[in-house]
């Protein structure tokens, strides 16, 4: 269904992502692990073309891009059958919950107010934001903001949901919250790409794990093969130290 | 001897001229605001050369004194406007542009520098991340400024904008330097006339409190009602 090959970036002198080879099936819940800095959330935003790789390909059912002939119609197609729930969430502080959750399907997909509304009820419904629907972003605690972000990308009904380490700025009695409900989100069948430190949580939802290392992906597998007998050194080194601290 | 009789006369004179110096000061503040808004959105969409331009007007204008800039815009511009005229193959007299219009170019000149550096503060304070955001979910560039950017920087940029007005207000009285006359002006013309200076000024700064009181609550007003979040 995804697949980006070769996938290349850097910032300045440091090479960010090194040659990156990454695919998805429809359904598939993957999880992407891995130590900081070595390009996870890069790889993520590359799909959605937030971050601009300076070489490789994608290709996203019948729509097909080289990175380095960017095309914003083919850029357009891609985020419109993606998207994002971000580590900082990142809900529009102007609008209220309700508001967030309606905006992309009137302005985006042009909907009408009423039909938009009643998604945005359903989505709200579904993260258990109901009651906070007419609240404004400034009022709500982290887990709450980020249920309002997972909303919003369930709302437009995209193919893929990438998750961007969605519980890695929330106060640790705040992530349990937020976890059962990409729980939710995973298991009703949606194709959905994690990037997470939460070893545990991965392991239980996903069908695959990808393991990324120095900016490349290093290991995938199926989470036992990953997390009970893994193989790569490095991943075993790394799976060690994860669960030490947590 | 402070003369008490005499307030009443000096703020029906001085009160003559309130509405040109609002209307002088708000068209400045517009024509101010809005070529500062250019300077800003070349400097962050860094369009080459342009910005460079405006990083250099920027240094000029804010490092001149406005006075400075209003004789060389008194003394320069009609001359220049007599050039520019005689390239199209017209002959005016640009020493007849009225002295008002003169100051109101010297100052949006001066001004637009300052403006451009509030509405860049402004646009600093936005996190960009909702940006990201709004992209990831098919919105463009229009429809994300329209949508979430523009609604929440101008809001941000009311209690400097504010400021700026009266700041605008106030530099109008270096117009006198060109025989403009504003508040300032009034007083001092006022007093000429009949030596009580000193309660000419005292009602000059009751006439300028009072609108700038009016201008702070109103823009306090206005960033409570549309800052709902």
């Amino acid at each position: 269904m995804l697949e980006l090959k070769n996938l290349k970036l850097s910032y300045g002198t440091s090479q960010i992502l090194n040659g990156v080879n990454f695919s998805v099936k429809r359904g598939d819940v993957v999880s992407i692990i891995g130590p900081s800095g070595t390009g996870k959330t890069t790889l993520l935003k590359c799909i959605n073309y937030l971050v601009k790789p300076t070489s490789g390909t994608i290709d996203f059912d019948q729509i097909r891009m080289d990175y380095a002939r960017p095309d914003k119609a083919t850029i357009q197609a891609i985020r419109l059958r993606t998207a994002m729930v971000f580590q900082q969430f990142n809900v529009f502080k102007n609008m209220t919950v309700l508001q967030n959750v309606m905006d992309p399907l009137v302005v985006v997909q042009r909907k009408s107010q009423d039909e938009a509304r009643e998604i945005a009820l359903m989505e709200l419904d579904r993260v258990g934001l109901s009651a906070k629907k007419d609240q404004y972003p400034a009022q709500l605690s982290g887990g709450q903001l980020q249920r309002t972000g997972i909303a919003r990308a369930l709302a437009v009904r995209p193919d893929v949901m990438l998750f961007d380490e969605p519980t890695s700025s929330l106060d640790p009695e705040l992530v349990g919250e937020v976890l059962k409900v990409i729980k939710d989100v995973t298991s009703s069948g949606i194709t959905s790409i994690l990037v997470t430190h939460e070893m545990q949580f991965a392991k239980n939802i996903s069908n695959r794990i990808v393991f990324m290392d120095a900016g490349v992906v290093a290991a995938e597998g199926s989470p036992s093969e990953m997390f009970d007998a893994p193989a790569n050194p490095r991943l075993a080194q790394f799976l060690s130290t994860e669960l030490e601290t947590q | 001897m402070f003369n008490f009789g005499i307030l009443l006369p000096d703020l029906l004179s001085i009160l003559t001229v309130v509405p040109r110096t609002i209307a002088m000061a708000v068209t400045i503040f517009v024509f101010a605001t809005i070529l500062g808004s250019v300077f800003t959105l070349i400097e962050h969409r860094r369009i080459p050369v342009l910005r460079e331009l405006v990083i250099a007007y920027k240094v000029f204008f804010k490092g001149v004194p406005m006075v400075i800039a209003i004789f060389l815009a008194y003394f320069g511009l009609p001359p220049a406007f007599e050039f520019i005229a005689s390239l199209v193959g017209l002959e005016i007299n640009g020493y007849a542009t009225p002295s008002w219009v003169l100051l109101i170019i010297a100052l949006v000149g001066c001004l637009a520098a300052f403006q451009a550096e509030v509405i860049k503060g402004a646009l600093n304070s936005f996190d960009t991340g909702q940006a990201d955001a709004a992209h990831s979910l098919g919105y463009t560039n229009i429809q994300m400024s329209r949508r979430i950017l523009l609604p929440q920087i101008v809001v941000a940029a009311i209690p400097d904008l504010a400021t700026s007005l009266m700041v605008t207000m106030k530099a109008l009285s270096l117009g006198f330097a060109i025989s403009v006359v504003d508040i300032f002006a009034q007083a001092q013309l006022t007093a000429a006339l009949n030596y009580y200076y000193l309660e000419a000024f005292v009602v000059a700064v009751v006439v300028y409190m009072t609108i700038s009181y009016t201008i702070t609550r109103g823009a306090d007003m206005l960033e409570r009602s549309l800052r709902v979040w």
